[in-house]
Parts: structure tokens; sequence; C-alpha cells
């Protein structure tokens, strides 16, 4: 060992330079291992970096469908929007700029400050992005700012589409309204078809199609340099050879509704005295919608993208919920379930339609007292007349009698605690209490009394005028349950029918035609029985209406006379009234609800009468042809 | 057989040879970065090439142990101009590092490096200690190091006083040490770390550092150059993006791509293979150095031998294990694949020093 420099005595320079080499090789091990983890296993995610940095991607924005009514009238539509934008590496005369801008968009000092500071204030790579000044400018600033535009450098006017509602609030809660993609969808949306500035369905069949309206955006790609400069030739074009240059954008579908916008006006206008309800119009021959809506309502040209905080504060502030589709949302039914009770007992064998039964204004059961809304009670009527009077004492019998569970059962047939398919704004099912129900969710558990509550549509029921409209569409045509049918069917641009919703049925009321009947002829009663009808406010001069009002109680602590004295809005009672007409070949259903409204019989019953009457004159003449198959002798 | 005939057979060939691979590799490298400039700094390297080539004939022709006796003179002539780079130097993005010649910039920090190497292979070799330096022995060696540390930091160039330091260090590493001695060096060095943290490292060093401890990194200046080197090394693959094709390159993403950064301008076009290649060439070299330490006739030349190992070395590890996101961004450059004259011929000299030493070995 020690041959090593023969001039000293020291020794161990060669197990010194062993150990240097092991150090430098070991170095070089980790560098080589970083050098292959970067190149080798972060390689994708780098190149996928690299590439960010020379592609620019210019998106194609994608038309989104249109949404029409039944007869082809415009519900939701794109339309261009201009929006001003400056891009601040590319201005050389920012004076000048800001002089033109002042002109176009009638800017004060303040905003003319905010402006300067917008455009001076990016960094580095930022200066080369473009900032948006104005959104949406009328065609007449289009052409004041094309003409700045050629006068200085930095402005470009980009094209977008803005989502435009024609109707505005009418129907609003059935169209929706389009809003930006929050942070997580983003997140989720693997396939990249959404950008932060996209605008998505957010509420309605907006939201409910999204997927066949929203079509897919397109893009054009180009290389750029450091400084953002366009690279055509050379490693630019090179580089472009390797990626996907273009994508044409895919317009989205097309939605035909079954819904007639001039239905919906006439809901529109026959809700116009109450705050807070909605109104329902089927064809009860096989459940297509032909008017929804909600109200209050809210504008869905601001919603999708212009919400001002003024509008914003308005609808969060109102005691109504304008943003909740009162449709589509289960409330107490009241007497207008007193139809299931009907046909419950009828198919049960335990009740005689013609059989008059004492009906007081009090009932007593266990150890409570069940009142009737009439204190003086009725007296003695069959099931016409306590169809009628609405007379519930007669009802809470045939509740004790049938038992919870049973008017469940035929609950269901009539499609309540199901969902009528909508599939919109959070459709709720509703609820039919049974025994198991209220076991599991009332205090005390379940007792009998509650059959008697349910049997008048208290207690636990909840219903939606969507699910009363199906419901007493059933009657109306003899048995038959619909799915609720809003979307007729969905085309391309060029008419092509991509898919056709038809009409089905979901079940039947499994009822004797006689029963169904009986119970038909008892709603006629309650419009037209000329001493007892509570809903003769529903009734129309031209022809016959069938129909049962609903007074909902939703306060247990009002009562009586004392119910209309309430102030209190929340306190009141609900309106309600379901109706379908011609009695004799029924064509159409009407549910009306009134939030806290009042009387079914004074509040509902003329909104229904009055949109009947509307349809009849200007939709479809619906009494006309009865009238005559009437006159025609048998 | 005439005696020079019988030297020429005895240079190390392979050591030739690879710096004449390392250096075409080099050349076809900063052609690309030629290609997308519209410049010649290609054909400008290769000229600094083959002057360094002839620098390291020449450094190898004259017997080691002449330079041994110009050391201290070499020495005092590098410390007077590490002053005067200091009085008259060019500023440069505000340091002063280069001395204008007129017609070519010049750092006298490249030329300190070799210095140092000399300077401490010929004190160790004047003074002997066969049974190990002491405590006493390390005040002569700090200062002959410390100066022109100093020097260097004024510039201020943080990366050439490392190097500097590392050099030194790892000339010491090759000598035997009393305990005594070791462990004051370590306990200096322990406890000086916060002081130079505090007081001789400026803001924007310490940045650098922050920067590639806090690994998202700001993505301004130097963070930026860092994350921008990852991606080109990245985005290479296996392959690399061919001659030419290196998007980071050629669309300016990557800066200083033919100095600092051409590690990273070398895997993005050649890939791993090109990158490994390299990698694997400098290995070779300082092996072979340290070969040549221990066959070395004498101590000066062991340790002449063991300071160009360190000197490659330091450099290699520094600049691509900066380019590789590992350690803070230091303006050292990459031995002869760094476009830049100073560089390319103070490596070449200090590679002809170790075909000097080679050429001049007992063992065989």
């Amino acid at each position: 060992m020690s041959d090593v420099y023969l001039d000293s005595s020291a020794v161990g320079y060669r197990a010194r330079a062993r150990r240097l080499t092991l150090v430098a090789v070991g170095a070089f091990a980790v560098l080589f291992l970083r050098l292959g983890h970067l190149q080798l296993l972060e390689g994708d995610e780098l190149e996928a970096a690299s590439t960010r940095n020379f592609v620019r991607t210019v998106v194609l924005p994608a038309d989104r469908g249109t949404i029409y009514d039944r007869k082809g009238r415009v519900l939701a539509v794109n339309r261009p929007s201009f929006d001003l934008y400056v891009t601040p590496a590319q201005v050389k005369d920012l004076d000048g700029l800001i002089a033109g801008l002042r002109e176009v968009l009638e800017l004060d000092e303040l905003d003319l400050v905010r402006l300067r500071e917008r455009i001076e204030e990016p960094r580095g790579m930022w200066r080369f992005r473009a900032i948006r000044i104005e959104r949406d400018i009328d065609r007449k600033r289009v052409a004041v700012a094309e003409a700045l535009r050629a006068r200085v450098d930095g402005l470009s006017i980009r094209v977008r589409y803005q989502r435009e509602y024609p109707e505005g609030r009418v129907g609003a809660h059935l169209v929706g309204y389009l809003g930006k993609p929050t942070a997580s969808e983003l997140e989720k949306d693997v396939e990249g078809r959404y950008r932060a500035d996209s605008m998505l369905g957010r509420f309605g069949l907006e939201r409910r199609f999204e997927s066949v309206l929203a079509g897919r955006d397109g893009f054009e790609r180009y290389v750029v340099d450091a400084r953002g400069a366009r690279q055509d030739d050379g490693w630019g074009e090179r580089a472009m050879a390797a990626i996907q240059s273009s994508r044409p954008p895919e317009r989205g579908h097309d939605i035909m509704l079954t819904v007639d916008i001039e239905v919906q006006r006439i809901l529109h206008d026959a809700l116009a005295d109450y705050e807070s309800g909605a109104a329902v119009v089927i064809d009860p021959r096989d459940g297509t919608v032909r008017g929804i809506l909600s109200k209050p309502s809210f504008d869905p040209n601001l919603w999708s993208g212009r919400l001002t905080t003024e509008h914003k504060r308005e609808v969060d502030e109102s005691p109504y919920h304008p943003m909740l589709d009162k449709s589509v949302h289960a409330y107490f039914p009241g007497s207008v379930y007193k139809v299931v009770t009907a046909l419950a007992a009828l198919e049960e064998g335990i009740l005689d339609p013609e059989e008059p039964i004492e009906s007081p204004g009090s009932y007593e059961y266990g150890n409570r007292t069940f009142h009737c809304h009439k204190r003086s009670g009725h007296g003695s009527v069959d099931l016409n007349g306590a169809m009628a009077a609405s007379a519930d004492v007669y009802f809470y019998k045939l509740g004790e009698a049938l038992g919870i569970d049973t008017l469940a059962t035929y609950a269901r047939r009539f499609g309540f605690g199901e969902r009528p398919g909508l599939g919109i704004n959070g459709e709720q099912s509703g609820i039919v209490p049974t025994r198991a129900h209220h076991e599991a969710n009332t205090k005390g558990g379940f007792q009998h009394g509650l059959a008697l509550s349910t049997a008048i549509g208290q207690g636990d029921v909840r219903t939606s005028p969507l699910q009363v409209a199906l419901a007493f569409g059933a009657l109306a045509n003899g048995g038959t349950l619909y799915r609720a049918r809003v979307v007729d069917h969905i085309r391309t641009e060029d008419g092509r029918v991509v898919s056709r919703y038809d009409s089905k049925p979901v079940g039947t009321l499994e009822a004797d035609e006689d029963h169904i009947l009986a119970v038909n002829r008892a709603l006629e009663r309650a419009v037209n029985d000329p001493e007892l009808a509570t809903g003769h406010l529903a009734a129309v001069a031209g022809g016959r209406v069938a129909g049962k009002t609903g007074t909902a109680q939703v306060r247990k602590i009002v009562r009586g006379h004392m119910r209309q004295a309430v102030n209190r809005f929340q306190d009141r009672d609900h309106a309600w009234f379901a109706a379908f007409a011609p009695y004799e070949a029924p064509k159409l259903v009407v549910v009306v609800f009134l939030e806290h409204g009042g009387s079914g019989g004074k509040d509902a019953a003329p909104v229904a009468r009055r949109i009947i009457e509307a349809y009849h004159q200007r939709i479809e003449q619906v009494f006309t042809t009865t009238a005559r198959n009437e006159a025609k002798p048998r | 057989m005439t005696r020079a005939a019988a030297a020429v057979g005895r240079i190390d060939w392979t050591v030739v040879g690879l710096v004449v691979v390392l250096g075409a590799v080099s050349v076809v490298n900063l052609h690309s970065t030629s290609m997308a400039t519209g410049t010649t700094v290609y054909l400008k390297h290769l000229y600094w090439l083959v002057i360094g080539l002839g620098v390291m004939a020449a450094v190898a022709a004259i017997d080691y142990r002449n330079l041994q006796r110009m050391a201290p003179v070499f020495y005092g002539g590098v410390v007077l101009l590490l002053a005067l780079v200091l009085a008259v130097g060019k500023e440069v993005n505000g340091s002063r590092r280069w001395l204008d010649l007129g017609f070519v910039g010049f750092q006298p920090s490249e030329l300190a490096k070799l210095a140092i190497i000399l300077t401490l292979a010929s004190w160790f070799q004047r003074v002997p200690r066969p049974g190990g330096y002491t405590l006493r022995d390390l005040i002569p060696v700090g200062l002959l190091l410390g100066v022109p540390m100093f020097l260097v930091l004024q510039e201020p160039d943080l990366g050439h006083t490392l190097m500097l330091l590392f050099i030194g260090g790892s000339m010491l590493a090759y000598e035997r040490f009393e305990k005594r001695a070791m462990l004051s060096v370590l306990l200096v060095t322990v406890l000086s770390a916060p002081l130079i943290w505090s007081f001789v490292l400026r803001d924007y060093q310490k940045d650098r550092v922050l920067t590639l401890l806090d690994g998202k990194a700001d993505m301004h200046g130097a963070g930026w150059h860092a994350r921008q080197a990852r991606v080109a090394v990245g985005s290479g693959g296996l392959v690399g993006k061919g001659h030419g094709d290196g998007t980071q390159v050629a669309g300016g993403f990557l800066p200083e791509n033919h100095t600092d950064f051409v590690f990273a301008h070398l895997a993005e076009e050649h890939g791993f293979l090109g990158a490994a290649l390299v990698l694997g060439i400098y290995l070779f070299l300082i092996l072979a150095a340290l070969r040549s330490a221990v066959q070395a006739r004498d101590k000066f030349g062991g340790h002449v031998a063991v300071g160009v190992g360190a000197l490659i070395f330091w450099h290699v590890v520094m600049n691509i294990g900066m380019v590789l996101n590992m350690l803070p961004v230091t303006g050292v450059t990459l031995p002869l694949m760094s476009y830049g004259g100073t560089s390319v011929l103070t490596v070449m000299a200090a590679l002809g020093l170790l075909l000097n030493i080679n050429l001049r070995r007992t063992v065989f």
C-alpha cells in the first residue's frame, strides 16, 4: 500500500482514493436515478407541461340546443353576444386605448382609473392573457368598438353565446337556467367538457338535459414561443404535427316539449293574485303535461350569468321561496285526497255510494274529538253529498273502517308516494303514511286516530300538485296512471329525431269501472250540486267540470271561521283545487295549489275555472265537441 | 524509439477520446440553440474547444514539477485579478465577474479554481506530516483557500465560492488529519452554517434555497427557471424530441439553455439515452482522475489529480443537481457542455494537468 508517493511515508492514500471513488459513484448514482425518475416515470406528466407551454388553445364554444314548446315556439335559445377584451402585452398606446374605451362604454373617472389599473397590473406571462373589460355589449357599441380596434392595438372583441329565455319568468322553473361550473365540478370533469367560463344547466330541464343540450366545444390550437408569438414554421410546424390542431364544435340537440307556451301564460295570469303556489295542466289520456308552473318565479335571463346583487337579494329574502319548484314539491293535500278514501272504501266493499251516512260537526274517536271544517255538520249524506260538501266525518268513518295501511295501498295505486317522473328540481315523492311510517316517525308511535286524519288528507300525507294531477288523470281516463311526460322528442338541428318520449302507463287503479264512475260522479257533484257544492266557483257556463276542493290545515291551533282571519302567511291553510273537464270525456286535468292561499273553494276553485275557460277559448274547444255528442240521441 | 514517441504512447488516449466525444456532443447540442436563436454559438463554442485542446496539450507537455514551482506566482496573480475584477469588472445582472479584455470577456474566478488546486497540492507536498496534519496546519490551508473565496464571494458569485470550498475540501479529504483537526472542521462547519445563512447569503440566494425546499416554488425568476428545466428534462423521455425539435429550447421557455441549463437542453432533445451517456463520460473522467492520483509520482501530482477530479465532480453535481431540481439555482457551468470560453479553457487546462500527471506516473 505504501508504495504510493515514494517520497512520502504517509499511508492510506489508496484507501482514501477508494473512499472518494465511492462518494463519486454514489453521487452519480443519485443523479442517474433522478434523471431516470424525471424522464421515464414523470415523463408523461412533464411532457404535458411542456405541451401546455407551447400550445395555445382557442375554444370554439358549442351552440347549446334550443328548447321549444309543443308548437315550435322558443323557450330557451342561444344568441351571439359580444364581449370586449384587452390584452395588456399588445397595448402600445394605453392613453389612446383608455380614451377610446371611455367613449365606447361611457365610463366615469373612477371606472377609468380602475380600468387603467386592471390593464397595468398583470406581470410576466399574465400580460399575454386577455382581460374582459365588458360583456354583452349591444350592436351599436360593437360598431364603435370595431372602429376603435382599427385605430389602437390590444383591443379585441370576442363572440360567445348568451342564453336567452323569451318567456322570462313565465314557467321559469320548468325550463331552468344556466350557471358556471363550480370548482369541484371542474375537478370531476375528467373529459374536459367544461371550462371555468362554461355555462351549464343549473335548474329545470336545462339541468336535466344538460348532456343533450350542451353539445361539445371545439377548439383551434397553434404553437407559440415564450413571448406568445405564433410559430407556424420550423419547430412549431413539427411540434404541431404531434397534436390535434382543431376540432369543430358540435351543436347540442334541440328539445321539443309537450308544454304549450300559451297554457303557461294562462297559468301565470290565473295565479296573478296569489303570492305562492303552483298550477298544472295535463292531458289525462296520456299523462302529457300541457302546462306547469310555480310561483313566485325568477327571471332566468338574469340568473344565466347576469345576476345582479339586488335581484339575488330579492330572491334570497323572499318569504315565498322563489327558487323552490312548488309543482313538484309535496304539501298537505287536504280534501283532494278524499278521492283515495272513497275509492278504497268502494273497492273494499264497505261503502254503498247511495247509502246516507250521518255526518255531524265532530266525531269522537278514542280520547280525541275530530272536527269537521263545518261546525254544524252536514246531516246525513251519501257519497255525492259527502264529496260535494266535503263532509269530513263521513270520511273519518271510512278511514276508521279501512285502517291506515289499506288507505296507503290505494294511495299508491294513485301514484302517491312515487316520483311522477318529471326528473327536475328535486321532484318529491311525497309521503303515503302507513302504520310503519308512524311507528318510525311519530312521537308516541302509531295510533288509530291517524287513519282518520289520513282519510281527509291531513296527518302525515304529502302530495305534490303534479302527483295530484296524475291521480285525477287516472280517475278521468277510467283507471290508468301515467308517468308525467313533458319532453316530446329530442332532435338534431336539422330535424332528425334522436329520441322520442312516448307516454308511459305506470300502473292502474285496479278498480271496478263502476267504482271509478261513482267517484267521478261525486266529483262532478262537488262542482255542480246546486246546494252543497264546495267547488261551485269552478263551474263553467258551457260545460261540465268535475273537481274537488282542498283546504289543508297547516296549523292545528287555527280552526273554523278563525282561519281566514289569520294574518301570518305561514299559518294560513293551503288551498287546492283539482279538476278534470269536460266531465263526460275528460281532455284536461287542472290542479291549482295556492300555498297558504286560504280556501280551496273560495280561492283555488275560481283560479281553476279561469284556467279551464281560458284553455277552452284559447287552446282547444274542449266543451263544444262534447256538447255535440251529448245532443246526439243515443 | 525516441522519448517523445514513448510519451505519446503513454498519453491516456481514452481521456482524450472522451473529451473529444463530449466536445462533439456539446457542439451538436449548441447547434440546436443556434437554429432556434439564429446565432452561431455552436461555431464559437467549437473554436473555444479547439483552442482548449491546444491548451490541454500545452499544459500536458510541460513537466508538472515545473508548474509546482510556478504555483505561488500563479496564486498571487490570480488573487490580484480577483481584486481587480471587483474594482473594474464589468457589471452584469448586479454582479462583477468579468474582466473585459476588449476582444473577449474573462472570468478570474475560473482561474481561481486552478490556482487553488496547484497551491494546495504544492503546500501538501512541501509540508509533509507523516503522522497526519494537525489543527494548526489548518490555519495556512484555511488562509490559502479563504482569500480567493472571500474575493469571489464579493462579486458576488456564490456558485464559484462554493466551488472553491468544495474543491479545497475534497483535496483535504485525500489527506490524513488528526482526529482533533477533523472534529474541529466538522464543528466549525455546523456552527457557521446559521451565521453564513444570516450574514453571508443575499436574499435572492436564500430564495433559491427556499424555492428548492419549498417544492412548488414561486413561479418567477429562479423558481420558474428550475421548473422549466424540469419540464424540459422530463418531456425528453427515453429518446428525446430530436435535434432542433426541443420545444422548451426552440420556443424560448428554457432560459440559459446554452449555458447553465444546457444539460436540460440535451436531455430534452436526446432523452435519457443522450443525457445518461454524457453523465457516464463525466463519471469516467472523475474515476480516471482518482486512479491517476494514486498512480502519481509524488504527492503534488496526486493532489492535483484529486483536485481536477473534484473540479469536474463538483461542477457536474452542482450543475446537473440544479437542472434536475435537486439543488438550488447557482450559476455553475457544466464542463465543456456549457457555452463559455473561460470555462472551456479552465476545464481543458485542468484535464491537461491530469494527462500530465498520468504521463509522468511511476506505476504502470
